[in-house]
């Protein structure tokens, strides 16, 4: 008997499982009842989402009311309003993508190994693994306010780890932590974490373990079962934990204004916070949005493009 | 004299404390607008609330391109005072006495006794332009926002006005008006004071810490020093951190001042940030920083450095530059559509009693603008009767300035201008 | 029974001739584990065990689940390290050394194959990583070798269990490893695809030549297939040897019960002489060969198979050299193809099984008849009295 014929059988096998062919299967084919059950979220979204987005896109293209007052804007097409901002705002749009990629890239660094041990090396230890995610998770409980102000004092100029990395001449004598580019990162690091540790926690715990076991039998070290097999099993976590922290990264701006200074940092949701609702200048506000929303759709497509995760889905 | 409980005695906790309180407390609206760059509530609710956002675009559309011209169609509320005995009032968070113990307001308390008029009192306002931009299209339309007195600052309230969304008062309902400051007795969004009414005002002028800058400071050039390059912070408000320099630079805030005045002291300022001696440009927060020392010398506003030396034992000194500083005022205002405006100009008619006035002076720590008020101090607590930045004397007023009012173009412009230059 | 079917490769024991397969030169090693222990907690799963698989050899543990076989079997391919005790592969202790550094390759269970990777990443992953050269070409010989390189280019999920179990074999033979180790490697497939790939393996194993390490709980795979076979109970090797030797004399009740049936009947040692060790069962005189008996003395139990046994009408005439018990009466009669299985209730002994060939076509006895049960005393066997003669009998819901 060969293995072919043992396929051939197989295959015999489970042909009658398959449906048989010009039949349909009872239940397959959606009916009316089951698109009246998508109407709530489509109502939702066209409320919520689709409407907002049109006004979005139609009060960028306002002109400002002749001879009226602040914030009275009319109808209008004006398609330079898209020009003028970007002209005024673009270094603001490129540093917030910057800043939003080395937060993540960083929240990469350093999710990955805390969701690497939770998952991997603490598996089946359940209490140890629900403290650490507890411990994860917990500073999120506390005011967000409280937080950064208490960051700000451990960070202060005057306070011990400014002093002390001046000690070690890590920082020159007239260095700070606070009011830089690095705060505002590190600020954006630390908040989006969870965001990126969650998923590949996820993503790790469904890991077969006999997977790595195999990938040691086969010759590879403990390194290289992690680059070839770990590593692109987690792809699908990585992939969430990046969007879900470049995302809301890039449109951030609490973490610019809290942490950075007036020079180098302002990111471009403090413009559209200022533009919107300090100047009233509802049009570039708008456009920015707009041109925000349609740079971070670009560059996500191009990245889950480029990740090909759904090879692992 | 105790306004607040006592605080715990770990430094710490003291510490978080005092910020929590501060920043339910502060009036991080105050300028309203000039807070984008600071922490404020309004910021960290925004955090992720996009559709907050988003429904305030659609409010801005429905209404920016019908905005035109309602001044004149705003229409007078019907009065239903004589029959409805209450009143509704929007106002900051932490702006009136308060009781922690009994949780109750007492001068609103007395108001109620005295009079039967049920007072409805609400602390909506956190931001002059969110305020604004939550009720904009209702006063447009001359609706009532179900508000009989809105609590907004000089700049917006002359907005309101010159917009035709509030009501004119009959002052024979206020006669306590009279005892309205001389010098806030004709301002230029509403001489006469028809429709506003002051309810509290404050300085901006330069605060140092007194261990770091032992000589004191008399001029905005003195932040400039390069001995604090780094540990300078200034107010993200227009008016006041551009007032100031202005003033430094002989400009008369109030005169007819244009471009080249305003352009010349934005130019001071973009310098001194580009140069690094602007360490940050910021709302309420410059406080935390002074705490923390990364700040050792800002632009601030008077109450704020009051309230930090209560509760860090005198640390601060503020002063108005020989120069001149700025003083703003939040207004009363009944916005159309309100439907108890009697009963509103009874209420205001009440706070503009000096002793009733005094009370509440005594707590929340602003200048009061009611004459007479501080006579009826000494009998609440003698230690605030000479305290300048509660009631000015003449000297201290006189190097006090109001920031002209802008036309909207200019308004927009030096907005825009000013945040550009500040990096937000 | 199949037992006999493993006669014509008894042998290839030792690294025979067929190494000229596709993984070129293949040759097995020695596997020796010495002492080894393994202890969970206060858990012994595998209990001092020393065994030497010889080169070449097809090497069957068998054992039901929780024996301890996949625990010696991870043991052997690093997965597990032993608690005390040494494992040595061609000579060389390899105790201390991690899986990869082991040359050991292992087929899983739930063949554990690389979801991300393709079929023919999947079989080149073990040559990448010892830096073969020409690691595609070899995946590709060893995907033709279980004839599967049509499905180079797919993914594990897009496969069928029995296609992937092949991949799974292809990815650990490509590397001809010392030691090829296979974890229940066919517990998954269907009965009639397991009896396939079961000759199908050993013709693979056959041809290239290396030591398979087979672990499973289904002994009629594990006679099939195997050289040699150590059934396994609680951590302890029961009994090692080729299946005939395994099955034909049971050294253990649990080994007699395990592999295959057994009639175990109790009695009492009265005489030893002449190479024969007579015992008294419930008044019968039964006689054991002496190199037969395990004890020779005292209370044992009698033992034989029940194609062994004749079944006799009450009254015929016996040779007195037969072992003969009876008469009893059939309580049970099933029709199974090429033999008919009777049970016979004998009063004071129990109920035994026989199997009887229908060599003349249908069933002999009647439900209910009288008979007498008669077998040659060279297939009778003795084992140790102590033990409770239920040990070892299978469990047909885990079956």
């Amino acid at each position: 008997m060969t293995i072919a014929a043992a396929l051939g059988s197989e295959a015999a096998a489970s042909g009658p499982a398959a449906a048989p062919p010009g039949t349909s299967r009872p239940g397959r084919r959606p009916r009316g009842g089951a698109y009246l059950l998508l109407a709530p979220g489509l109502v939702y979204l066209l409320l919520f989402f689709v409407l907002p987005v049109v006004a979005l896109l139609a009060t960028s293209l306002y002109v400002p009311v002749p001879g009226g007052d602040v914030g009275q804007f009319q109808p209008a097409l004006e398609w330079q309003n898209y020009a003028s901002a970007l002209r005024a705002f673009w270094p603001q749009l490129v540093r917030s993508f910057a800043f939003a990629l080395v937060a993540t890239v960083a929240a990469l660094l350093i999710g990955y190994p805390m969701a690497y041990v939770v998952a991997v090396r603490l598996r089946g230890r359940q209490l140890a693994q629900g403290l650490l995610l507890v411990l994860l998770v917990a500073p999120f409980f506390t005011s967000f306010i409280l937080r950064t102000i208490a960051w700000k004092q451990i960070l202060a100029d005057d306070a011990f780890v400014v002093s002390a990395l001046k000690w070690l001449q890590v920082l020159p004598a007239d260095g700070r932590l606070t009011a830089t580019a690095f705060a505002v990162v590190a600020g954006l690091t630390y908040n989006f974490l969870p965001f990126m540790a969650l998923p590949i926690y996820a993503s790790l715990g469904r890991l077969d373990p006999r997977l790595v076991e195999a990938g040691g039998d086969l010759y590879a070290n403990g390194l290289t079962t992690f680059r070839r097999v770990t590593l692109p099993l987690s792809m699908p976590g990585v992939v969430s934990g990046t969007l879900l922290t470049f995302i809301p990264a890039s449109g951030d701006y609490v973490n610019a204004v809290l942490l950075g200074n007036p020079t180098s940092t302002a990111m471009i949701g403090q413009v559209i916070d200022s533009r919107f609702f300090r100047v009233a200048d509802y049009p570039t506000a708008s456009a920015l949005s707009v041109v925000l929303m349609l740079a971070i759709l670009a560059l996500v497509t191009a990245y889950v493009r480029r990740a090909g995760t759904e090879d692992l889905v | 004299m105790t306004r607040r409980p006592d605080l715990p005695a770990d430094p710490v906790i003291r510490a978080l404390v005092q910020q929590a309180r501060r920043e339910r407390s502060q009036r991080e609206r105050r300028f309203g607008p000039g807070d984008s760059g600071a922490v404020s509530r309004r910021s960290v609710l925004q955090l992720g609330a996009g559709m907050a956002g988003l429904a305030a675009v659609l409010t801005a559309c429905g209404t920016g391109g019908g905005a035109t011209g309602t001044s004149s169609s705003a229409v007078q509320g019907r009065d239903v005072s004589a029959t409805d005995k209450s009143v509704y009032w929007a106002n900051w968070t932490l702006y009136l006495d308060y009781d922690e113990e009994t949780q109750t307001y007492p001068t609103l308390e007395t108001f109620q006794e005295q009079t039967g008029i049920t007072v409805y009192y609400a602390e909506d306002i956190d931001d002059n332009d969110t305020y604004f931009g939550k009720v904009q299209g209702q006063l447009a339309r001359g609706q009532d926002i179900g508000q009989d007195i809105i609590t907004l600052t000089d700049w917006m309230t002359a907005r309101l006005i010159r917009l035709g969304y509030t009501q004119e008062f009959d002052r024979a309902n206020i006669p306590n008006a009279d005892n309205l400051l001389d010098g806030l007795k004709n301002v230029d969004f509403d001489p006469g004071r028809k429709n506003s009414l002051t309810w509290q005002s404050g300085f901006a002028g330069i605060a140092w810490a007194n261990d770091r800058v032992p000589a004191g400071m008399r001029s905005v050039s003195d932040l400039w020093n390069p001995e604090y390059r780094g540990r300078v912070e200034v107010l993200s408000e227009m008016r006041d951190t551009v007032g100031l320099i202005m003033l430094e630079q002989g400009v008369d805030l109030a005169g007819a001042w244009g471009d080249d005045e305003f352009y010349a002291a934005l130019a001071v300022l973009e310098e001194q940030i580009t140069n690094g001696q602007i360490r940050q440009v910021k709302g309420n927060s410059y406080k935390e920083d002074l705490i923390s020392g990364d700040a050792v010398a800002v632009i601030g506003w008077s109450g704020d450095i009051t309230q930090i030396n209560f509760e860090n034992d005198d640390r601060w000194s503020f002063a108005l530059p020989d120069a001149g500083g700025t003083i703003w005022s939040d207004n009363l205002m009944v916005p159309v559509g309100a439907t108890h405006k009697r009963n509103a100009e009874e209420l205001m008619n009440y706070y503009y009693d000096p002793a009733v006035a005094a009370q509440v002076a005594a707590w929340v720590n602003y200048i009061c603008p009611v004459k007479g008020a501080q006579e009826a101090m000494a009998e609440i607590d003698p230690e605030l009767v000479e305290n300048p930045l509660i009631f000015p004397d003449d000297a201290t007023l006189a190097k006090a300035h109001v920031f002209r009012t802008l036309t909207p173009e200019e308004e927009t412009r030096y907005n825009g201008d000013f945040l550009t230059a500040i990096g937000a | 029974m199949a037992h006999g079917t493993t006669t014509g490769v008894q042998d290839a024991a030792g690294p025979a001739g067929a190494t000229d397969g596709p993984t070129s030169g293949g040759s097995g090693a020695d596997l020796g584990l010495v002492g080894v222990t393994k202890a969970f907690g206060s858990y012994l799963a595998v209990d001092d065990l020393t065994l030497t698989v010889p080169a070449g050899t097809f090497f069957a543990l068998l054992g039901p689940s929780g024996c301890g076989k996949t625990t010696t079997l991870r043991m052997v391919a690093g997965l597990e390290h032993p608690t005390s005790g040494s494992i040595t592969i061609g000579g060389t202790d390899v105790t201390a050394r991690r899986a990869h550094q082991r040359p050991v390759n292992t087929v899983f269970q739930s063949y554990a194959l690389f979801p991300h990777l393709t079929v023919l990443e999947n079989v080149a992953f073990g040559l990448r990583r010892r830096r073969v050269p020409d690691a595609v070409a070899r995946a590709r010989d060893g995907l033709a070798l279980v004839e599967l390189p049509h499905l180079a280019d797919r993914r594990p999920a897009q496969l069928s269990g029995g296609q992937q179990q092949r991949v799974a074999l292809a990815r650990a033979l490509v590397n001809s490893p010392a030691v090829l180790l296979l974890d229940e490697p066919l517990g998954a497939l269907d009965l009639k695809l397991r009896r396939q790939m079961q000759v199908e393996l050993k013709r693979i194993q056959t041809e290239v030549g290396l030591t398979f390490v087979h672990v499973t709980h289904d002994q009629e795979e594990a006679m099939t297939m195997a050289d040699q076979v150590a059934v396994m109970n609680a951590g302890r090797i029961e009994q090692l040897g080729t299946p005939a030797e395994l099955y034909e004399l049971p050294r253990t009740v649990f080994v007699a019960n395990f592999l295959g049936q057994s009639n175990l009947l109790p009695g009492r040692v009265r005489e030893v002489r002449d190479g024969w060790v007579g015992v008294d069962v419930g008044g019968t005189r039964l006689v054991v060969p002496q190199d037969r008996a395990v004890s020779t003395h005292g209370d044992v139990l009698v033992g034989v198979r029940p194609e062994k046994i004749h079944l006799l009408p009450a009254d015929e005439e016996l040779s007195d050299d037969a072992n003969v018990v009876g008469p009893g009466r059939v309580t049970d009669v099933s029709f199974a193809g090429v033999s008919t299985q009777y049970q016979v209730e004998v009063p004071g002994l129990g109920t035994l099984g026989v199997f009887a060939q229908n060599l003349a076509g249908g069933a002999q006895v009647a439900l209910g008849a009288q008979v007498r049960l008669a077998w040659a005393p060279r297939f009778t066997f003795g084992l140790d009295g102590s033990t409770d003669a239920s040990d070892g009998v299978v469990d047909l819901d885990r079956a």
